[in-house]
């Protein structure tokens, strides 16, 4: 039973919060109430071993309709807990002396958009894992309106109204898997273990599928869908946007890992290599509108853009090296990202408008210079940081994938676009130094002066920074909590060899796998995991 | 049989005794306060009963063939009278008579009346005892104002509609012989042109009276004349009434291909319509009364409904929409004062931060954000539409929904905009009796997002 409190604890925690703010101290309060999530999702974390599942929160919410609240952490959102924990208290402790952290609403919202998203990245029951997806946008779009900048109003609504667009469709295909469960089992349910089992028509697949790429291609963004995206992380106060390209972006990633992949595995496998295209195009994108930026917070935006569209290729790459880098490549693009923002929220904090004309910080503020290079540096995915782990694994992946494909004779356009997708990395080092260059280095200008990091914000990005060496060094123990989950989600792949419809043919996956050259033993390509299908 | 008349029927027969004793007061002059304590305590009294009553799982025909108690009939009750309280604590002292409360009280009565008959005719009274009280509720105190156009235009457009409804079951008395709601619900579905004829004649004047699309004409002068406290109590237990009254005729019974096709046709449109002519309006209850006209299409779209979930859902949004409405309403007023532009919420959080918030909430309650109970609402009746098979026409019906999220967005817009114009809401004086409504309101709500099979949970 503590168990079960344990898990039910990250969500109640933040909401509780909320009702205390009308204390005195709602700062410190806040931050305990983080912190004390922080402890849970650490201790949860550790907790889980990848193999046996910690018991769940499962409390009735529409009986009649089969929708939980049930809530348990496994081997696809054990790393995403972790992050979400991780990133609110140091957004936090980065805009501690701010305004905008006094006012109690800005506390309120932070703790709203952390209990949203966990229960987002938590939730075993499609409806409920709906009514959070949507419930996030509220508190953003009301963090963005009221402590945004100048064309705050414009973005919020683009914010909100672009990704609202996308779950017009999701939601009628939520409701259509649910009559499907009705059909099927006699009884309304919502639950992920039963959708999966369901054997879907072609046509409820596609429509399915279709309608959750969308949502979360605009939730990503992916590329034809990112027009918010530039608008609503220029115009949101940094902390927005550290939580934004941090955490909401990876709602998306997660919703096509979480609903995508098992619900509909026939499609998935058939489109893949087309979903594989489209996150190479929006790699590039990311990557060429990033290199044409002056703005550096727009210039991190494209990059964030290009950084989501690797985690979109290792997920359709269907294959067991490719997956886990998405997995790892959420974990390490989150930290990372989002660290980059809190630093140049930062520096437009210390330095007002003036920040954008910034050169030589590493004269005037060293530490504040070797934190941005370092969260700089794993975004480039240099050796050793968490960036170039994930990348590398996810392209890895890719590339054995289009090269099977390549050999069974099925064209070699995926291996192109695999060779492209690796381009990709080396724009980024491009546009990433080149921003690090002009910001870092450069003559120094009489009269600038910037204050370094204080220690209380320097405490903030240290297990940022643990966190990227930690990854980059020795991810063996990550990967081997997502190992169970990753075997289970590149089964839906056999599924459906026999011959898809309309005559499309899907080359055979090769039967031995190859393994990451990260994993020792203890990765077996056991099919404990293969659901009983 | 007399005891049960009088069990029964308890709620109707408080509300008649509130009448009688409201007339006297009236005649004596009383003190308004006094009456507005009778009101609350009449029909909050009325709302315990049925509590009761649903607890011991009370059904009774009452008059066989004419009235009837049952299940749905104690739970559409309990969701009139409960708007009726609310709306009650609610209402402003300035504008609260002893008369209003008469007309409230009476326009209640008919719709409880509604609510338990099993024959068309105490349907077809209590339908008029609807209406009636509300066009002079409309009209009450306002003088010579554009009030007395949208009254008028109301009482043309619903003696159309009870003229329809009237065709409508002479139609269904001639090839059934039976005026029982029955007997022409079991006829319906063996069809034959007169039933159909009879049919689409008793939807035809319902929908007026609901004010679906294309049959919405009076809807935005009406609600846009009023009282603001006059349009909550339009939009939320007259149109509730109306709704549910169909429910009664209809229960759970399955349309034929026909008229699914053209409910069905009508409710996307008036989704639509709605939705969209309310994004332009700059007037809170002219961009009501189109809201209003959008929520009668998703209400109808349940009755597309074949596979039995008609009743439960209806039943839900019935009630989550008119209490969303009345606290809606009433933030407003709160807010802007006797204001009726949208303008006037600019900033309207930073100076008064709860009508503010709560304002907020109803609004995105009403877009239909989850979880809010307004998305609850929407869920369940989208999935009752597509269990029936209806799918694209729910996913044109989602797109309707979400093109009226933009307005409801401009309301929050307005409220949490930091204006550097000092705040122009006003800090008009709430009578602690209107925070009671909200907050009971809100409490209302809150139950109803936490526990969304409560419905359930009170038989």
């Amino acid at each position: 039973m503590s168990d079960s409190q344990a898990v039910r604890f990250p969500r109640a925690l933040p909401a509780v919060g909320t009702l205390a703010l009308a204390g005195s101290l709602p700062r410190i309060l806040t931050m305990l109430v983080m912190a004390a999530v922080l402890v849970l999702s650490a201790w949860l974390f550790r907790a889980y071993d990848g193999a046996t599942p910690l018991p769940a929160v499962n409390l009735p919410w529409i009986e009649s309709l089969g929708v939980n609240l049930h809530l348990a952490v496994d081997g696809l959102n054990v790393y995403l807990l972790l992050l979400t924990a991780l990133l609110f208290p140091v957004v936090l402790a980065c805009a501690w002396r701010s305004a905008e952290a006094r006012s109690g609403l800005y506390l309120s919202l932070l703790l709203l958009l952390e209990a949203g998203l966990l229960g987002t990245f938590l939730s075993q029951n499609l409806m409920l894992f709906f009514v959070f997806w949507e419930a996030v946008l509220i508190p953003m779009f009301i963090l963005i309106l009221v402590f945004g900048g100048g064309e705050a109003r414009r973005a919020a609504t683009a914010f909100f109204l672009y990704t609202l667009a996308g779950s017009v469709l999701l939601l009628a295909a939520v409701i259509l898997l649910g009559v499907e469960s009705w059909r099927q089992t006699g009884s309304w349910s919502f639950e992920f273990a039963l959708l999966s089992r369901l054997h879907l028509g072609w046509g409820t697949e596609l429509f399915v599928f279709a309608a959750v790429v969308l949502a979360c291609a605009i939730k990503c963004p992916l590329f034809p869908f990112h027009s918010w995206l530039p608008l609503a992380y220029g115009e949101a106060p940094a902390s927005g946007t550290a939580l934004m390209a941090g955490a909401l972006s990876k709602m998306g990633a997660f919703g096509l890992m979480k609903l995508a992949l098992p619900l509909c595995p026939n499609v998935s496998v058939v489109l893949a290599p087309y979903l594989v295209l489209w996150a190479v195009g929006s790699i590039l994108y990311g990557a060429v509108a990033a290199l044409r930026q002056d703005d550096f917070r727009k210039l991190v935006a494209y990059s964030s853009l290009s950084h989501m569209g690797y985690i979109v290729l290792g997920l359709f790459s269907l294959q067991e090296a490719a997956l886990h880098g998405a997995l790892l490549q959420m974990l390490s693009h989150g930290v990372a990202v989002a660290g980059l923002f809190l630093v140049l929220g930062l520096l437009e904090e210390r330095l007002g408008g003036s920040s954008r004309e910034l050169t030589a910080l590493a004269t005037h503020g060293p530490r504040l210079a070797v934190v941005l290079m370092l969260f700089i540096l794993t975004s480039v995915a240099l050796p050793l940081t968490s960036g170039f782990t994930s990348e590398f694994l996810i392209l890895f992946g890719a590339f054995q994938k289009a090269l099977a494909a390549w050999r069974a004779g099925s064209g070699a356009l995926a291996l192109v676009a695999v060779l492209l997708a690796t381009s990709g990395m080396v724009l980024g080092a491009g546009y990433l130094l080149r921003f690090a260059r002009a910001i870092l280095f450069g003559p120094a200008r009489s009269g600038s002066r910037v204050r370094d990091l204080k220690p209380r914000e320097a405490l903030a990005f240290v297990p940022l920074l643990l966190l990227i060496v930690w990854i980059g060094v020795f991810p063996a123990p990550f990967m081997a909590k997502a190992q169970s989950a990753v075997t289970q989600l590149t089964q839906v792949s056999p599924l459906f060899v026999k011959g898809g419809p309309g005559g499309i043919s899907v080359p055979q996956p090769e039967s031995n796998p190859p393994k990451s050259p990260f994993v020792k033993g203890g990765l077996s390509s056991g099919n404990g995991g293969a659901d009983g299908r | 049989m007399a005891a049960d008349l009088f069990h029964a029927l308890l709620p109707e027969q408080l509300l008649l005794g509130l009448i009688l004793l409201l007339m006297l007061l009236e005649i004596c002059g009383a003190d308004r306060r006094f009456a507005g304590l009778l009101f609350t305590l009449a029909a909050g009294a009325g709302c315990g009963v049925l509590l009761l009553q649903l607890g011991q799982g009370y059904t009774a025909d009452v008059v066989p063939g004419e009235i009837r108690v049952d299940r749905f009939a104690l739970l559409a009750r309990l969701v009139i009278l409960g708007c009726g309280v609310i709306l009650g604590l609610c209402s402003p002292a300035a504008s609260d008579t002893v008369k209003s409360r008469l007309l409230l009280a009476s326009s209640l009565l008919g719709g409880l009346v509604i609510m338990v008959s099993a024959g068309f005719i105490p349907l077809f009274m209590g339908i008029e005892m609807l209406s009636l009280p509300a066009f002079a509720l409309m009209v009450h105190g306002r003088g010579l104002s554009p009030a007395g156009e949208g009254a008028f235009k109301y009482l043309l457009m619903s003696s159309v509609a009870s003229a329809l409804i009237l065709f409508g079951l002479s139609l269904a008395y001639g090839s059934t012989g039976s005026l029982a709601i029955g007997a022409f619900a079991a006829a319906l579905p063996a069809g034959g042109p007169p039933l159909l004829v009879a049919g689409l004649l008793l939807l035809s004047g319902f929908f007026l009276k609901a004010a679906l699309f294309p049959f919405h004409g009076w809807a935005p002068d009406a609600y846009g004349s009023a009282r603001l406290p006059v349009t909550a109590f339009l939009a939320s237990v007259v149109k509730g009434a109306v709704v549910l009254g169909l429910v009664r005729i209809l229960s759970a019974a399955s349309l034929d291909a026909e008229t699914v096709a053209a409910v069905t046709v009508l409710s996307v449109a008036s989704i639509f319509y709605g939705n969209v002519t309310a994004i332009r309006q700059v007037a809170f209850r002219r961009l009501l009364a189109y809201s209003s006209i959008a929520h009668a299409g998703y209400m109808m779209f349940a009755l597309t409904d074949g596979s039995g979930g008609r009743t439960e859902a209806l039943l839900y949004y019935v009630a989550v929409y008119a209490v969303t409405t009345i606290v809606a309403c009433t933030c407003f007023r709160l807010l802007a004062g006797e204001g009726d532009e949208l303008a006037l919420l600019e900033g309207a959080f930073a100076a008064r931060p709860v009508p503010a918030l709560l304002l907020g909430l109803s609004a995105l309650s009403l877009a239909g954000i989850p979880p809010l109970p307004g998305f609850l609402a929407k869920f369940f009746i989208f999935r009752a539409v597509i269990a029936s098979g209806h799918l694209a026409p729910a996913v044109l019906a989602f797109a309707g929904s979400y093109v009226g999220v933009v307005y409801y967005l401009g309301i929050v817009l307005r409220l949490f905009r930091p204006s550097a114009l000092p705040s122009k809401a006003k800090t008009a004086s709430s009578p602690c009796r209107s925070w009671g409504g909200v907050l009971l309101g809100t409490a209302v709500l809150l139950l109803f997002m936490l526990v969304p099979g409560v419905f359930n949970g009170l038989a």
